[in-house]
């Protein structure tokens, strides 16, 4: 980035102003950027190999949907609807008071303190699938870089936060909020890097990567505090309402 | 032969919840039953124990003179079929087709088997033409239909529904009666219905349990059930709307009818007979002519 | 709120829905392909021409269209935008935005420009498969391809109930609407929130319902699928010339760009 600094007295306001714009201009695309990374974009040796890095965990969550399912015939019909219903969450429109445009929550910090990191995985591929092939968002060249952002790193980092949390002996609002915060922001991350990858061309990856990053603070700071109280609210209602259901998504495993 | 044998049956939920206490109920071969009762009067549970979906504390519930606990899944399955209330719990494949063939498949049927079954169901049912479209895109009805072709492909003797009509707009309605009455009389189905919908039952069924706080008030054809006007009153139900109207003209109006007529057809042989020749525009025409 | 997918298209009787799914599939797979790997716009845009005039001739209405292009649409824009003036080295021209000069590269906007191209290169070879292929044709070639069976049934089981979820929390949400539930902040906040929270319990008590009735017509945990018929000669010719074409699309670009 090649950016002349004239006077250097205004440098720390210019730089505002120039980040707010910067900001805003990338903002409306960006969602789009971040939710997924859009067809195309990847190289095809990248999108191979983010598809290898993906697959082993795929793998591995159908591997204990397969064990889980042998246990509890109802297991996998109610995978398909935990699936079904965090997709539509995923849909719901949110506003993003700094960009002044919707956002979407990801929802997998969600799942993934349902049903697991493992199964969510299994979920977010089939969602991104069926969200590439029918509504453009995503693609198919570059799922597998969209499963391991959004299905692993998310689901993974969401839940080894409510984990940890948990083990700790503190209150499971902090962690159900934390899970939504940083599976939001760990998936966020993981685009960038991916899209850094992708675009950094003959220039520095760094450069590029911070970019990106900045480009999604913005709205993901606000996105992933709103991801974290939405992980709060929902499991809130659901526990008052209907705890038992939560037991039996868990499948006793959890 | 008897269908269905239920025996002092008592149903317990998890949270204490008595549904059903000490519940007889039984079902001849080719007989067309309805169990009546308010919301939570225990007729989902009941039905539910009859597929197996959940098991009698007490009782004894016997599937064509077997006892339910000695058949193999597969077995009951193709002896009692259940269709839900709604369509949507049962229609979980993307299409009619994959849908309908999902039992038959199940069963290890060989692909031709299973094609004629579908196509059987679905003439059953007359949604033929609905084979190769996606269920999302069907009308209310229409998956109705298509979920009793669901239970339909498994070929029970028994067809349990579960408020076949809820939902229905009147043609809907009377369509899909209709269906369940060809059913029952032409491929000789015993078909029992959970419903709290009085009107059209007395057309249909031939006999009705009444059922109350999970147990049964009163069990007999129509005609016996609908005079013990405060025993469908305690059940938290109603007349059929032509028998209520009898029933206060005779009560207020003192106008002599004999017995309750149930349908309309038979209100209209009574009040036909009450009402002065002079005055029925129809018979004098044909006088005329 | 949630005009999400429009499927009905895929339903109707046209030449590219009777191919069977599984030629779609792999002729759609050799064209993102090439379009990926593509090093000049030419090759991308030819497909994209090609696709859109396709889904024109299927009279597939303008608004869908536009609706599934937009996204990449923005996309490209920003694309070639960062690409232009943050990478390459021969410089173009500069802005002046707010006191900070930006100068556009020679190699960046060609970059950027290239990865355009790819983009909507890809989305249209996509979309028009979206539009020709329904979901459960799809589900049923990806079968074919030994995808796992489990992956598959829970794909089914989720596409089906999406819709039906859809329709309940569109009622929730209007419900919600009705009593004004998203005026002020706070109140939106819990509204959307207890409106995820029904979604979830709605979404539990109906895997026990529908598993109740898929046990009814004989599950035993794995959902049975549906023989695929062999591929006819027709469509075997058919795919062979796609490939043919796409194969020497590629290699005459190959060789045009050294």
């Amino acid at each position: 980035m090649i950016m002349h600094r004239r006077k250097k007295s205004a440098r720390i306001r210019r730089a505002a102003t120039v980040a707010a714009t910067a900001g805003t201009l990338i903002a409306l695309p960006a969602q789009a950027f971040a939710m997924h990374i859009s067809e195309g974009i990847l190289p095809a040796s990248w999108a191979v190999l983010w598809y290898a890095v993906a697959i082993p965990f795929v793998a591995l969550g159908l591997r204990e949907l397969q064990r889980r399912s042998e246990e509890l015939l109802y297991f996998k019909p109610l995978v398909g609807l935990v699936g079904a219903a965090v997709f539509i969450i995923s849909c719901m429109p949110i506003p993003v008071p700094t960009a002044g445009t919707c956002s979407h929550p990801c929802g997998t910090g969600l799942a993934a303190i349902l049903i697991g990191p493992g199964l969510t995985v299994v979920v977010a591929s089939i969602a991104l699938t069926l969200q590439a092939l029918f509504l453009a968002h995503g693609g198919l060249t570059t799922l597998g870089a969209n499963i391991v952002s959004m299905g692993v790193a998310g689901a993974y980092v969401g839940y080894g936060a409510y984990w940890i949390i948990r083990r700790l002996g503190l209150p499971w609002v902090m962690a159900a909020f934390l899970a939504g915060l940083l599976s939001d922001w760990a998936t966020y991350a993981m685009t960038s890097v991916s899209l850094a990858a992708a675009l950094h061309g003959g220039g520095s990856f760094s450069a590029m990567f911070s970019l990106i990053l900045i480009a999604f603070v913005p709205t993901q700071l606000p996105l992933g505090i709103f991801e974290g109280i939405l992980c709060v609210g929902a499991l809130k209602f659901v526990r008052s309402r209907k705890p038992e259901l939560l037991r039996m998504a868990a499948g006793g495993a959890a | 032969m008897r269908a269905i044998d239920v025996t002092g049956v008592h149903f317990t939920y998890d949270d204490g919840t008595e549904a059903l206490s000490g519940v007889d109920f039984h079902v001849s071969e080719g007989e067309f039953v309805a169990i009546l009762g308010s919301n939570g009067s225990g007729k989902t549970t009941l039905i539910h124990l009859l597929v197996g979906l959940l098991k009698a504390q007490t009782g004894r519930i016997s599937i064509g003179g077997r006892e339910i606990g000695n058949l193999s899944a597969e077995e009951l399955y193709q002896r009692v079929g259940l269709v839900f209330q709604n369509p949507n719990d049962q229609l979980f494949a993307a299409t009619v087709e994959e849908d309908v063939a999902f039992g038959p498949r199940n069963l290890n049927l060989p692909e031709t088997e299973v094609q004629e079954r579908v196509t059987e169901a679905l003439d059953a049912v007359a949604a033929l033409l609905l084979r190769g479209r996606a269920i999302h895109h069907l009308s209310f009805g229409e998956q109705k239909r298509v979920s009793l072709a669901g239970v339909m492909a498994m070929r029970p003797s028994v067809l349990i529904l579960d408020e076949p009509t809820a939902g229905l707009d009147p043609a809907g309605e009377a369509q899909m009666m209709q269906l369940l009455k060809k059913l029952n009389r032409e491929e000789g189905l015993t078909v029992i219905l959970a419903t709290h919908s009085v009107d059209m039952l007395p057309l249909f069924a031939n006999r009705i349990y009444v059922l109350d706080h999970g147990r049964v008030l009163q069990e007999g054809p129509a005609e016996e059930i609908f005079c013990h006007q405060e025993m469908i009153v305690r059940a938290k139900l109603r007349l059929p709307y032509v028998s209520r109207l009898m029933y206060e003209m005779k009560r207020h109006d003192g106008v002599p009818i004999d017995g309750l007529p149930l349908t309309i057809g038979e209100a209209r042989v009574q009040l036909l007979e009450l009402i002065p020749k002079e005055l029925i525009i129809a018979e004098l025409e044909e006088k005329q002519a | 709120m949630f005009d999400l997918f429009s499927d009905i298209f895929t339903y109707r009787d046209n030449a590219l829905t009777r191919i069977d799914p599984r030629v779609k599939l792999v002729v759609a797979f050799a064209a993102l392909i090439a379009v990926v790997t593509a090093e000049m716009v030419i090759l991308p845009l030819f497909v994209l021409g090609i696709c859109l005039a396709t889904v024109a001739a299927l009279r597939i209405p303008a608004k869908l269209v536009v609706a599934r292009l937009a996204a990449p649409l923005s996309i490209v824009a920003v694309l070639v935008v960062i690409q232009t003036f943050v990478t390459g080295t021969t410089p173009l021209f500069t802005v002046t935005l707010a006191g900070w000069q930006f100068t556009a590269k020679a190699e960046g906007l060609r970059q950027g420009t290239l990865l355009g191209a790819h983009v909507l290169g890809a989305v249209s070879v996509v979309f028009l498969l979206s539009v020709v292929t329904p979901a459960h044709r799809i589900f049923q070639a990806l079968r074919w391809f030994k995808i796992s069976r489990n992956w598959l049934e829970v794909a089914i089981l989720m596409y089906r109930y999406i819709f039906v979820l859809m329709d309940r929390v569109a009622d929730l949400a209007a419900a919600q609407k009705l009593r004004l539930g998203y005026t002020a902040r706070g109140r939106a906040m819990r509204s959307f929130t207890t409106l995820a929270g029904a979604t979830i319990i709605h979404s539990l008590e109906q895997s026990q319902r529908t598993h109740d009735a898929m046990r009814l017509r004989g599950y035993r945990g794995t959902m049975p699928f549906g023989p695929l018929p062999a591929v006819s000669g027709r469509d075997r010719r058919i795919l062979a010339l796609c490939l043919i074409a796409i194969a020497a699309a590629r290699l005459l670009e190959w060789g045009v760009s050294g």
